[in-house]
């Protein structure tokens, strides 16, 4: 780890584990925790990315957003604060439950401001929106395993095309995102 | 005489029959599955209508032959007859009331829009109905009750529980033939389905399976609705649904698309062949693991041939036909035969031999045996969720299978030969 993150994270004894996620793909970028633990980091990083996602659309949707906010999650046995780094990173970490909160705020603080400091300077790929709409089926829509075939009788297009989502004209594009809100039951899609 | 009374079983075929019209048992991942297909290939609207149609079609049969045998002549008989065969089917209570010229249904817990609750609910919005089948049924209890021709009541549902409504409301009316255009209903009975059947082999294991299969045969005789109308076992439900509704639904589907565009027919069939994979790893994995097999078998190890046999014994035991074991060589090759299959009967008697195998639950089916006989620990007890169906089966290194004989095509039985990889 960065000498910097980690002494942040060794003056913060409450703070059981962290985890840094690419944004918007909720991919893992990063993770560390105190012991070992149960927890698969990348599949905590998919399910909490898709939670800043969501929190943020929703404040947006009311329109109380600030790049500053952050989400706190107060479980059984966890203390869980979430936080958008930058555009493309945002990070988890999770605290002992009986951390007070105040000193919890505090080493959030240090943490953000460290870990930003380490992330890299990068922009996240740019990928087509067809790319991103088939993405987005196979992490929401019901029977993932049969999510292709479904989208490719709806439209017409051939597996083939599907498969490379990259390549699809605007109208193919228009056609699909048309489908996944069928199968999703949504308005529209925010990707 | 109940409507228990028109349960008949021939053993030999290991096929089921409700007034003389075949039945088999199917849970509600296959069903949701089977009818989300039929619509992804014809649209939605298209869809409901055929699903719709193909319903009617299957439950006038066994209404006509069940009033028939039960001695119900009058309306409110048949009626009565009627409300008291889809509960006890495990597809819900459906309150009906209907005359001549129409009428209306209610129901709160229909097998198909609740079960969708169930599993989708919490996942995704749904704004179509999804109790074609009720549809189907009310149009074909007021068609039986009041005479009418084949093709002169409708049912669309108004309000469904998937689409969260308290309860799913039908409208009932009369409309004109659909002429030309309406395809006439084929019928299957008992005897079409033994004579489209070949010589019931003994496969290899033969007896162990026979006696399971013949065990679960019996316990399934106990199984009907409880007070919802619903059948909840094996952690799914299941319903008791006519063969025919199966297959009018997905070979009407398949033929129209194969006029309309026929390069996407393919993509069809594979969805119709994962409806049996769906079917076989929630049902026949559920029904290895639930309590109930325990009491009948004993406790589950780790052999797969154990678990290829028990397969075969489970499909036997719902009366998907006999299926047998030709040839089992663990981590290279399953063959799997079949002397009758519930899909052949209709397809043959609608549209004669075909051109090429089409045994596509068959297909789906004998892959997913292989898959959870060479991939599921099952001394472990495991959780059969979304994960291990991908791992298995959702996979890019799937086993290849290929129906090298097919009864729809001529040959005297069905044969599926998988390649492990």
């Amino acid at each position: 780890m960065n000498p910097s993150v980690d002494e942040a994270v060794r003056d913060a004894p409450q703070l059981v584990g962290l985890f840094v996620a690419t944004m918007p793909d909720c991919l893992l970028y990063h993770s560390w925790s105190r012991s070992a633990t149960e927890w698969a980091a990348d599949e905590v990083a998919g399910y909490f990315g898709d939670l800043i996602r969501a929190n943020r659309e929703g404040l947006r949707a009311l329109s109380a957003w600030s790049a500053d906010m952050q989400v706190t999650i107060e479980s059984r046995d966890a203390l869980v604060v979430l936080k958008e780094l930058t555009p493309s990173f945002a990070m988890g970490c999770v605290f002992d439950r009986n951390a007070p909160l105040g000193l919890v705020r505090l080493h959030m603080k240090r943490l953000v401001d460290r870990v930003t400091a380490a992330l890299p300077d990068v922009a996240p790929a740019e990928r087509s929106r067809g790319e991103k709409i088939v993405e987005f089926l196979e992490r929401y829509a019901p029977d993932p395993h049969a999510v292709l075939l479904r989208v490719s009788l709806r439209t017409g297009l051939a597996l083939d095309r599907l498969r490379d989502a990259s390549s699809l004209s605007a109208p193919e594009v228009e056609s699909v995102e048309r489908v996944a809100c069928q199968l999703l039951g949504l308005a529209k899609l925010a990707v | 005489m109940s409507v228990e009374s028109l349960r008949t079983f021939d053993k030999a075929q290991s096929l089921t029959f409700l007034a003389g019209i075949p039945y088999v048992y199917h849970c509600h991942h296959y069903n949701l599955f089977h009818d989300q297909t039929v619509d992804d290939a014809l649209g939605d609207e298209a869809g409901l209508e055929v699903r719709t149609r193909s319903a009617r079609n299957a439950f006038r049969s066994v209404l006509e032959a069940a009033s028939k045998e039960l001695h119900a002549t009058t309306p409110v008989e048949k009626v009565q007859l009627a409300r008291e065969l889809f509960p006890w089917m495990g597809l819900g209570n459906l309150d009906i009331s209907t005359s001549a010229f129409g009428g209306e249904a209610r129901g709160a817990t229909l097998h198909y829009g609740f079960s969708w609750r169930e599993k989708y609910g919490a996942q995704v919005k749904r704004t179509l109905p999804a109790d074609a089948v009720a549809s189907g049924f009310a149009a074909a209890v007021t068609e039986v009750a009041y005479g009418l021709p084949s093709g002169s009541a409708w049912t669309v549902e108004e309000e469904c529980v998937a689409a969260k409504a308290a309860q799913c409301r039908f409208r009932i009316e009369r409309r004109p033939l659909g002429g030309w255009e309406e395809p006439l209903p084929t019928v299957i009975d008992t005897a079409a389905a033994i004579a489209a059947a070949g010589p019931p082999e003994r496969g290899v294991d033969e007896d162990r399976i026979a006696k399971i299969g013949s065990g679960l045969t019996d316990f399934m005789k106990g199984v009907r609705g409880d007070e919802r109308g619903l059948v909840q076992a094996f952690s799914v439900f299941v319903a008791a649904q006519l063969s025919s509704y199966y297959n009018e639904s997905i070979f009407e589907m398949i033929t129209r698309l194969e006029k309309r565009s026929p390069e996407l027919a393919p993509v069809a069939e594979d969805l119709a062949r994962e409806a049996g994979r769906v079917c076989v790893f929630n049902t026949f994995g559920n029904v290895l693991l639930s309590p109930e097999w325990e009491a009948l078998v004993g406790p589950l190890g780790n052999d797969p041939a154990d678990i290829v046999s028990f397969c075969l014994a489970i499909a036997r035991g719902l009366g998907f036909g006999h299926w047998y074991l030709h040839e089992y060589e663990p981590r290279k090759r399953f063959v799997m035969r079949a002397s009758s299959s519930y899909e052949v009967p209709f397809y043959v008697s609608r549209y004669g031999k075909a051109d090429r195998p089409r045994g596509y639950f068959l297909g789906g089916s004998a892959h997913a045996i292989a898959a959870l006989a060479e991939g599921v620990r099952w001394g472990e007890r495991p959780k059969l969720d979304g994960e291990l169906y991908m791992k298995l089966l959702g996979g890019r290194n799937r086993a290849h299978v290929e129906q090298t004989k097919c009864q729809m095509r001529g040959d005297e039985i069905s044969e599926l030969v998988v390649t492990l990889p």
